[in-house]
């Protein structure tokens, strides 16, 4: 491997490394109220609400961990939520539809730039 | 230049280096992501305390326009509040916390000053709830020690039992009250057991040594499965004596499959009422596990805040957020066999780490629940709640739910505290947007991340203008070997709205 190779598996391992570094406070009394106009975000967040925020309250670290600090891309998110990981179950596309996950990708995105 | 290079080296198709590196990135991640097991849990209770506590209204943070302070301190375990036809200010303090607690349930008046006046006090605590109506109070009367009942407590502070014998000796107690606009008084009775098998937890809660044939009764009869669970027995001295234990059923004793519990009325895991002026008990709702939070919505619609289960006892469920219902009469609502209309038995989000998957007690379910209105996070803890009804506060229609915050590790482990504030929820919508929360990067307790503000919030009530969101914070409760309540740490809150922003119309 070249030294740029070397790089930037140092990048993306730095990336997954500190995944967790950076607040997760977005709600509105900490960052005021996130608007939506996006009909696909609105969707995502009811589909969040009931399936996501029980474990992940308000994006933040509570059963789960916090996930709307993290820099992940859209096809992770969906990867992990299909197949689940360690303590987190894997929702099924009978549980979640293509429509629903895409949906709630868009919202964890605004969520992430809120605030 | 750098993002021109690295473009320029992708094209290139060195496709192994980039398979490598997400790679790398995947075991990155997927090592953060699957240590829960690793991790220590961090809820919001396991910090150090000493007295006094500070208090603080800037160390909370609200939506833009409103505005918070602190009426009373010094309170002991308040647990509910009230106003009488004048628009006055009472409290009740339970006398009773987890971690076998013991004061004196009380009564107050608030006065203008901050100051305390007794109304009335008890002797059979907690006293978890308390309404006013009929130029008279009404309480929830836990009764830890002889058993629940639903009291009226004059002005002068005279009491009187409405209703008692409620089966309230074991984890969860006799809750709400709130009275309809039927003139019928309507309660909460909650489960003896996590999940409807009497075990250790048990006895680490306290009751079962004081009461040990107590169990859960249901609402109607049920048939079992059989499912029997052997565990170390605390009644006995004799560490090599097991007991094996059936649900609905005393410590103990097992059961047996086909075996049919008979339900009677009060049970428990339901929601009762009874006419203001006495009489006979309606079962209204049941399958219910600690239904303490009760309200009408604006259109008269009754309204319920259910703890969901623990992972703790005989049978530990994992993953299980408290559900928000909206109460149809006569409806069943899963416990012990559903969260939600999700059969713990065939979903592996209920399997606990390290734990056998819970299998059904029940042989027959009597109905499938339906979906509930709202999720809430797991071991929030989610309480007392009311309505907002006026337009000058804001989200009319929307129901503002006090978060008492996790009690980890004892109910589960939890990566980061939750609960520990107020959040308003849309009914329709089933979204929950945190309203009252304390200040700063750091989220919790204030006697875990600094700033006198919230601790353990306990009720959220409108006055009858609806002018103004009390909240009564039950006060500091670290968690150690078991729950470490402090006296005279509670606090009463008052938010009111300065001005309207475009966001709460």
């Amino acid at each position: 491997m070249n030294r740029f190779g070397l790089i930037l598996a140092i990048l993306f391992a730095a990336m997954a490394t500190t995944a967790g570094c950076g607040s997760a406070r977005r709600d509105e009394p900490s960052a005021g109220p996130l608007a939506i106009q996006d009909p696909q975000i609105a969707l995502g967040q009811r589909v969040y609400m009931t399936s996501c925020h029980q474990c992940h309250p308000s994006g933040m670290a509570g059963l789960g961990p916090a996930i709307n600090n993290k820099p992940l891309p859209g096809f992770m998110i969906k990867m992990q939520t299909r197949a689940g990981l360690g303590a987190m179950p894997g929702f099924s596309s009978s549980e979640l539809s293509h429509e629903e996950l895409d949906a709630i990708v868009a919202y964890l995105k605004a969520l992430r730039k809120h605030g | 230049m750098f993002l021109k290079r690295m473009w320029l080296f992708l094209k290139r198709k060195r496709w192994w280096v980039v398979a490598l590196c997400f790679a790398v990135t995947f075991v990155g991640l997927a090592i953060f992501l699957a240590s829960f097991s690793m991790r220590s849990s961090d809820g919001g209770g396991r910090t150090e305390f000493m007295l006094p506590r500070l208090v603080n209204p800037d160390g909370v943070a609200l939506p833009e326009g409103y505005r918070i302070e602190a009426l009373a301190e010094g309170l002991t375990f308040p647990s509910g509040v009230t106003f009488d036809d004048q628009g006055r200010v009472y409290v009740i303090e339970a006398g009773y916390s987890y971690g076998e607690k013991w004061t004196t349930p009380r009564l107050l008046r608030i006065e203008g000053d901050g100051s305390t006046t007794v109304i009335a006090t008890g002797d059979n605590p907690p006293w978890n709830g308390v309404d006013f109506a009929d130029g008279a109070f009404f309480v929830a009367e836990g009764g830890q020690k002889s058993g629940g009942r639903i009291i009226r407590i004059d002005m002068d502070g005279k009491i009187t039992p409405l209703v008692e014998g409620l089966p309230s000796l074991g984890d969860h107690h006799t809750n709400g009250p709130v009275i309809g606009t039927d003139g019928k008084l309507y309660f909460g009775q909650g489960t003896a057991t996590n999940s409807g098998v009497v075990g250790t937890d048990n006895a680490k809660f306290g009751w079962l040594k004081r009461h040990p044939h107590f169990h859960d009764v249901p609402g109607q009869d049920v048939t079992l499965t059989g499912e029997n669970f052997t565990t170390d027995n605390p009644l006995t001295d004799d560490s090599d004596v097991k007991a094996e234990t059936g649900a609905f059923l005393p410590f103990g004793t097992p059961s047996t499959s086909g075996q049919v519990i008979s339900g009677k009325v009060p049970c428990n895991g339901a929601i009762m009422r009874v006419p203001i002026a006495g009489g006979d008990i309606e079962l209204v709702a049941w399958g219910l596990r600690n239904p303490f939070g009760l309200a009408f919505s604006p259109d008269g619609q009754l309204y319920v805040m259910n703890n969901s289960y623990d992972v703790r006892g005989s049978r530990p469920v994992f993953g299980s957020g408290d559900l928000l219902w909206k109460i149809e009469e006569g409806k069943w609502y899963g416990w012990p066999d559903f969260h939600g209309h999700r059969a713990l038995a065939d979903d592996d989000q209920y399997k606990a780490p390290g734990k056998p998957q819970p299998r059904f007690l029940l042989a027959n379910h009597p109905g499938t629940p339906p979906k509930p209105a709202a999720v809430l996070g797991v071991h929030a803890s989610a309480v007392g709640m009311d309505f907002s009804r006026i337009e000058s506060f804001g989200h009319v229609g929307e129901v503002f739910i006090a978060q008492f915050g996790d009690m980890a590790p004892d109910a589960g482990k939890v990566l980061a505290p939750v609960g520990f504030n107020v959040v308003r929820v849309n009914v329709e919508t089933g979204v929950v947007e945190v309203f009252a929360v304390n200040n700063g990067k750091k989220f919790g307790p204030a006697s875990k991340v600094g700033g006198g503000g919230l601790e353990r919030p306990l009720d959220a009530k409108f006055n009858p203008d609806g002018s103004a969101l009390y909240i009564v914070d039950f006060g500091v409760m670290t968690i150690g070997d078991k729950p470490e309540p402090r006296e005279k740490t509670g606090v009463i809150w008052r938010i009111t709205r300065e001005r309207r922003t475009e966001a709460a119309r």
